[in-house]
């Protein structure tokens, strides 16, 4: 995979989504390692805009060739947005997770959820921590 | 648990930079890159897949084709030397022990020599019941499980004949569709098939372990003309998906009957000779009373069908899949599954996936899927 720039503000989550929170709005999606260990997306099954969630309740599947994936809130919140790109476009989630292939935009969240939440490099050294482990 | 197995190409396959997973006690390619792209280099180039996890058991004797014809519903006597045919090993009650290709190798009526192709997962057991029914019919045979001393590789697709013609074996001396030959490939002694599992013109080599990364290496040198890729596992069963060809362990096992497996096209009514749950399988046959049966279906609704999801008609759960997943040559979403004989098993027949607690619409489609004419 081509070496994606990372959004600076990103936060992300040990179920490997991440969230860019601006203000009242934040972006939702997957992180590049979840998309390397998917391979093809295929499919991406997405909220209504309007749905509400809590702090790590699924949202979505995503599926590979492979298998289906949950997605899960990194925050709780209200969708106000989801990617319609990507309905013929599963695609764009394995070229650019983190600029065109976003999931979701969230508003009405409480920025103290995400106190548990890693910084990229935070997120870099869990997974590494994790490898050694298996 | 016993450690996994390694075939004599993996670290060509790590060099490559494959996704190792471990399958039927072996350690094996998942993927290389994507397995769509993959997928699509063997409907339309030439792939190169390692599958040397697969069972080589040699059966030959004096009374090897009655040995045989024992244990299998096909009929082997109408095997000329060099003819391979698809078949299954059953059991007294006409369950799958396995699914399996046999060969009949150049031979003389007086001696005759046999190769059996059987999958990873299930050598012990088929090799055990093979044992066990030497014995037990007192045949004089011999049984030679040579999976560990071979190593296969299968070269698929519209450009596998062009390869294997720049391997020095011309398209005239190339065996023919479902047929097997001796050939000298690349310096090295090969058994040489035309055979598959994608749904494409290709061809399965069986070499020797200790020559099989040299042939690995020439085969992707000589194939770069054609854009030959490696192949992964991801990809072989999205490929045998497409084509509609079961697995084994997943859309039968040894509680399925052939009939009920929709592999009724690959037993003969007329065999003379016995063999393991013939009365079960022939009453199948002309009865057609099974009370389930495997059929091939289409997704209607914008979803994916997985292994285990449950089918519906009406409301009613009266089904099961076993293989589902997207078909990257057709642009569609397929699956094979097990419905009751309760409702209709025609094509056209809607059914219900339940996908998540939701249900998406599916339609009974003609098998299989794809064929390569299809190709653009």
């Amino acid at each position: 995979m081509d070496k994606l720039e990372v959004p600076n503000n990103i936060l992300c989550t040990k179920s490997h989504e991440y969230i860019i929170a601006e203000k009242d709005i934040a972006t939702v999606g997957i992180t590049d390692y979840a998309v390397d260990q998917l391979g093809d997306v295929v499919f991406v099954e997405l909220p209504d805009v309007g749905a509400s969630f809590s702090k790590g309740e699924s949202f979505g599947t995503i599926e590979s060739v492979k298998a289906a994936s949950e997605i899960y809130m990194p925050v709780g919140g209200k969708v106000i947005e989801v990617n319609e790109n990507l309905a013929k476009q599963p695609e764009l989630i394995n070229e650019d997770c983190f600029e065109k292939g976003w999931l979701i935009k969230i508003a009405e969240f409480d920025k103290s959820e995400l106190d548990d939440a890693m910084s990229y490099d935070e997120y870099k050294d869990f997974l590494e921590s994790n490898e050694e482990e298996e | 648990m016993d450690s996994l197995k390694r075939t004599p190409i993996y670290e060509e396959h790590t060099k490559l930079g494959a996704k190792i997973v471990p399958f039927a006690g072996w350690e094996m390619p998942l993927q290389y890159g994507s397995i769509i792209d993959e997928h699509l280099t063997v409907r339309n180039k030439v792939g190169l897949f390692d599958v040397s996890h697969m069972g080589e058991i040699f059966v030959s004797g004096r009374e090897a084709l009655d040995f045989l014809q024992k244990l299998v519903p096909q009929d082997i006597s109408k095997l000329f030397p060099g003819k391979a045919v698809y078949c299954q090993l059953t059991n007294k009650t006409a369950g799958i022990i396995d699914d399996l290709i046999i060969y009949r190798l150049e031979d003389n009526e007086e001696y005759q020599s046999y190769l059996l192709i059987v999958n990873a997962s299930r050598l012990e057991e088929d090799f055990d019941w093979i044992e066990f029914n030497k014995k037990d019919g007192s045949y004089d045979v011999e049984i030679d499980n040579q999976s560990d001393n071979m190593a296969l590789l299968s070269v698929q697709g519209p450009f596998a004949s062009d390869l294997i013609e720049d391997m020095g074996l011309s398209k005239d001396e190339q065996p023919v569709k479902f047929t097997i030959k001796t050939a000298c490939l690349d310096s090295y002694d090969v058994l040489i098939s035309r055979t598959g599992y994608t749904g494409e013109d290709g061809f399965e080599i069986l070499i020797k372990n200790e020559n099989a990364v040299h042939l690995w290496q020439e085969i992707l040198e000589k194939g770069q003309k054609y854009e030959i890729k490696p192949i992964g596992l991801g990809a072989r069963d999205t490929l045998r998906l497409e084509a509609s060809m079961l697995l084994y362990g997943q859309d039968m096992d040894d509680k399925t009957t052939p009939p009920e497996a929709s592999l009724s096209w690959s037993i003969p009514s007329n065999k003379e000779e016995d063999y393991f749950g013939k009365e079960i399988i022939l009453s199948q046959l002309e009865n057609k009373n099974m009370s389930k049966i495997l059929i091939g279906f289409r997704m209607t609704g914008n979803a994916i069908a997985r292994h285990n999801y449950e089918i519906y008609k009406d409301n009613e759960k009266v089904g099961i899949v076993t293989s589902g997943g997207i078909a990257p040559a057709l642009k569609a979403n397929i699956g094979l599954g097990y419905i009751n004989t309760n409702i209709p098993t025609l094509i056209g027949t809607k059914l219900d996936i339940k996908i998540r607690d939701k249900f998406f619409p599916a339609e009974i489609v003609k098998r299989p899927f794809y064929v390569r004419s299809m190709r653009k």
